[in-house]
């Protein structure tokens, strides 16, 4: 009895120990984070190991379901650099204190859709008939940032209406079953969906007048910019490279759709509306004194958080690695 | 009252810890006493042993309370409330110095000049074996050759310190003074210093959103505060420091004069359109590890002893000014310690994903605060209140809306005066609509509510409809094999997988996540019930039909007895696994319920969040077993005891 007792004490201290755990920070690879179906250019580098070739060291990429997963994964130090990271996980990433930054945008596309369940005769004109209905949003995530954009653009009262949390394919069933009057959707294939029975409620160009649009960012650990800032300013390079380099050519176009597990249709529709903005634009439009990034990051901030402080966010964009 | 407690509540965990290591001490004692003094007279394996015990719980919560606060740092934030500050004061020296540290063997075993000669001579290697014979001419295949070994030869001509700048070696002298002289600063110690007023009033540790407050708000953390800011002009200093030797000019000259030449012959040389790619293609990558090499961030590795043995001093002095609070945070803030990000000090390790039990109970009563506008509830709803509740609703749910449409006549029109008069039919569809005022009752209201609701509906349909099935699959062949395949073939499927089907089949509404809870409820209820009505002894069965019972009779009174242990435990084991299939159910279309919290606070890795919801739903779980357990001692008390 005795006996065992001290072997519990034991192991429970040398288990207590073992809990505290020392990370180590050699740069013999890079683990990058990347979404499936989420068809960019740089995935022709990333397939011909040009990335590897570039930086020097073995390239791990990883794909990821959610933003919010990329930025458990970099907390954890299993992820360098995230490729793609969605806005909104950025932001309340930071919101949280995660020591992250960005670096780069990524993709700029138009922001995701809300549709409205055909027969209800509701569109922008008389949106305000929207409230008191349902509507499916994934909150949290940047189709929920278009959402309440859209809302405010159109001034309809967003504590009127039901919002009931939906993933987008769940959502776009749901649109489809009459159960909600709208549904906002992300992705290719439940946008698809939802566009059949539904209609966007703001048109492409009523979505640039009123300044409403999405884009991804390229995410790093602080840990790993400031260890290695030459492979973080190859990484941009490479991408600017096979971004400038793409022509949208059919064996482009299949090279891109095979590592990204999509159809050739499906990756030409989706890359239709994606743009990959240069280095110069970026520097000068995103990440100069109040550029967009800066001002959406903050806008964003305080959709999902009242007491968000959008010159704090601001603070961890860098564009010096672009330079 | 309440903001006073939020307000102290590193107090009041000093007060709680001591409580529970005395609890954990006196329960230990008591429990050992009792066991010495009926270990004789009690037989192994005998259920009576397990009765009573109360200290050991005791013991057990307050082990299991203890732990909590220690890994949580709740019992370090309880007796130094100021360490997370001061942590964060060294964690902005550490966060500054790190770009010196990163390029040094203190921090990364190499210097990082080692490693990009390493790095880019491999590459060079590699490009030089990869040059394409075909695409090149043999006169230029020598060209590239030699330009490959003038890159080269940059890295050579920057090992070597008798290149060396004496601009760089006076910068790299300037930098070690400096460092230094930081170091003699933090030995001084803080006895001059004081925190700023401002500093004073910022909130307290985990008070608020923003867990650590930024400024110092001790003399050792102003002493740390200050050193981080001078220390981070030296960091922009060194980061700067570039190593040109006059050798590499000529070399740099000559390279891009030469890369630019091959650049042009194939503009201008009529190559095919596959050749000019590959030429373009390997002088890229020549170009990209010429324009790493020629920005002079490689230094020969003896001529930044200096700044790595400064550094190291540097680090001496930080642990000498820490003083007690290097142990401190050894022995109780078990973890990474305090990082400092861009914007804020976070806490790293098992605190980051782990809250202190006192906030968790902050961050409960929050929810639990049914004034929505003054803060309370979860988006909008409250965690548990009441609401009035019109009848007419419960009306226009039971009353479908057809039967105002097979009542004969029309619905009314408005008239030539525009004005509109109901008649029967109209009425009679607002009736079944709800559109009507019947009064009102008072309903519970709320997240926790909602899914208690739903899960109690679960469990009594499922009781409801399996227990009958149950028992009469036990006693019947019909029953028995008509259902067996089945229960069977639907009871073995998680139930996730039921998820899509529900959503399109129930839509949104609570129905869909009750009918998924009541599949897990029913399957288990069936098999309990089966199980406890087959097991009866059949010499009781005989003993009564003998009697002259009935059939009736028997089943009411011989086979249900005898099958409610088996039930009772049945229910106990449903209960659990519907809380635990909640937070599946309420993904589906979420509103309302505990599972909506907690998958909303996911997605924005809100923990504390995601531990109240966790600690809900196992006191929950944790209040229905308990209740459960008295129903089972009430009911069956002769339970084990035949």
């Amino acid at each position: 009895m005795r006996k065992s007792f001290k072997k519990t004490i034991l192991a429970s201290a040398s288990a207590a120990i073992l809990a505290v755990s020392f990370a180590a920070n050699a740069a013999d690879k890079v683990n990058a984070a990347f979404f499936l179906e989420w068809a960019t250019p740089n995935q022709i580098a990333k397939v011909d190991k040009t990335y590897d070739k570039a930086m020097g060291v073995p390239v791990n990429w990883t794909d990821f379901k959610t933003g919010v997963a990329m930025t458990e994964a970099m907390l954890s130090g299993d992820i360098d650099i995230s490729y793609s990271q969605g806005l909104a996980p950025f932001v309340t990433a930071i919101q949280q204190g995660a020591p992250l930054k960005m670096i780069g945008i990524a993709v700029v596309y138009e922001a995701n859709n809300c549709f409205v369940k055909n027969g209800l005769g509701i569109n922008s004109s008389n949106a305000s008939e929207l409230e008191g209905k349902t509507v499916a949003v994934p909150l949290n995530t940047m189709a929920d940032y278009a959402f309440r954009r859209y809302m405010a653009a159109l001034k309809v009262d967003v504590s009127t209406l039901k919002i009931v949390d939906q993933a987008p394919a769940d959502g776009a069933q749901s649109l489809a079953d009459g159960l909600v009057q709208m549904a906002c959707i992300f992705g290719g294939a439940s946008a698809k969906a939802a566009g059949e029975v539904g209609t966007p409620i703001m048109t492409k160009q009523q979505k640039i007048d009123n300044g409403i649009g999405s884009f991804d960012v390229i995410s790093v650990t602080e840990k790993f910019a400031t260890e290695n800032p030459e492979l973080v300013r190859t990484f941009l390079e490479v991408t600017e490279e096979s971004n400038m380099a793409w022509k949208a050519t059919d064996a482009q176009i299949a090279k891109v759709a095979k590592d990204a597990g999509m159809k050739i249709e499906t990756t030409k529709a989706q890359m239709a509306d994606f743009m990959f903005p240069s280095s110069k634009d970026q520097l000068e439009q995103y990440f100069s004194k109040g550029g967009i990034a800066a001002s959406a990051a903050a806008s964003l901030g305080l959709v999902f958080s009242g007491d968000s402080d959008g010159s704090k966010i601001a603070k961890t964009l860098d564009g010096s690695f672009l330079k | 009252m309440v903001e006073w407690f939020s307000d102290n509540r590193a107090n009041l965990a000093a007060v709680i810890v001591l409580f529970l290591v005395a609890m954990l001490i006196w329960s230990f004692y008591v429990g050992r006493k009792q066991a010495a003094l009926t270990a004789k007279d009690e037989v192994f394996g005998d259920p009576q042993r397990t009765r009573g015990g109360w200290y050991w719980s005791v013991c057990g919560v307050a082990t299991l309370l203890l732990v909590w606060f220690y890994f949580s740092w709740g019992m370090g934030r309880a007796y130094f409330p100021n360490a997370a500050n001061e942590m964060c004061q060294v964690a902005k020296l550490e966060e500054v110095v790190s770009p010196i540290k990163a390029a040094l063997p203190i921090g990364s075993r190499y210097y990082k000049s080692t490693l990009l000669v390493a790095r880019n001579s491999t590459q060079l290697d590699a490009v030089q074996g990869e040059l394409p014979v075909d695409a090149f001419t043999a006169d230029e295949q020598a060209e590239l050759n030699e330009l490959i070994g003038k890159v080269r030869s940059l890295m050579v001509n920057a090992s070597d310190p008798k290149n060396l700048s004496r601009e760089a070696t006076g910068k790299l002298d300037q930098l070690v003074f400096k460092l230094n002289a930081l170091s003699t600063e933090l030995r001084a110690g803080s006895a001059n210093l004081s925190p700023t007023a401002k500093a004073l009033a910022q909130p307290k540790w985990g008070t608020t959103h923003i867990e650590i407050s930024i400024l110092p708000i001790t003399a050792r953390g102003v002493l740390f505060d200050n050193v981080a800011t001078k220390a981070k002009e030296v960091a922009t200093l060194f980061v700067k420091i570039r190593n040109h030797p006059p050798a590499n000019v000529s070399v740099i000259t000559d390279v891009k004069a030469r890369i630019s030449a091959f650049k042009a012959v194939n503009e201008i040389g009529k190559f095919d359109e596959r050749k000019t790619r590959t030429r373009a293609a390997y002088i890229k990558s020549v170009e990209r590890i010429f324009r790493r090499l020629d920005d002079g961030t490689i230094f020969p590795a003896n001529s930044l002893d200096g700044v790595n043995s400064a550094i190291a001093g540097l680090d001496a002095a930080r642990d000498h000014a820490r003083g007690n609070l290097g142990t401190i945070q050894s022995i109780l803030f078990p973890g990474q310690g305090v990082v400092k990000s861009r914007t804020q000090c976070t806490e790293q390790g098992s605190a980051r994903w782990l809250p202190k039990p006192t906030d968790v109970v902050a961050t409960f009563l929050r929810l639990s605060n049914p004034d929505i506008d003054g803060g309370g509830g979860y988006k909008g709803i409250p965690l548990l209140w009441w609401k009035w509740l019109p009848v007419a609703d419960t009306v226009g749910f039971l009353v479908p809306d057809w039967i105002a449409d097979i009542w004969p006549g029309e619905y009314a029109k408005h008239g030539s005066d525009a004005t509109i008069t109901p008649n029967f039919k109209d009425k009679l569809l607002n009736f079944a609509r709800g559109k009507v005022y019947l009064g009102v009752i008072p309903v519970l209201d709320g997240h926790l509510w909602d899914s208690v609701f739903r899960v109690l509906v679960a469990l009594g349909l499922g009781i409801f409809l399996g227990v009958p099935l149950g028992l009469f699959m036990g006693v019947s062949r019909f029953f028995k094999s008509f259902f067996d395949p089945l229960i069977e073939l639907y009871r073995p499927v998680p139930p996730l997988a039921w998820a899509p089907l529900i959503l399109t089949i129930f839509g949104i509404t609570d129905d869909g996540k009750i009918f998924l809870l009541f599949m897990v409820a029913f399957a288990i209820m069936v098999i309990s019930a089966r199980t406890g009505s087959s097991g009866t002894q059949l010499s009781k069965i005989r003993a009564s039909h003998s009697l002259g019972a009935s059939d009736r009779q028997i089943m009411w009174n011989v086979i249900l007895p005898n099958a409610l242990p088996e039930i009772l435990t049945g229910i106990r084991i449903a209960i659990g696994v519907c809380w635990g299939t909640l937070v599946a159910a309420e993904i589906l279309a979420g509103t309302t319920g505990v599972g909506f919290i907690e998958n909303i606070a996911r997605t924005v890795s809100d923990y504390e969040l995601i531990w109240v919801t966790i600690l809900i739903m196992g006191l929950l779980g944790l209040m229905f077993d308990l209740i459960m357990r008295w129903v089972i001692e009430k009911t069956i008390p002769w339970r084990g005891k035949g």
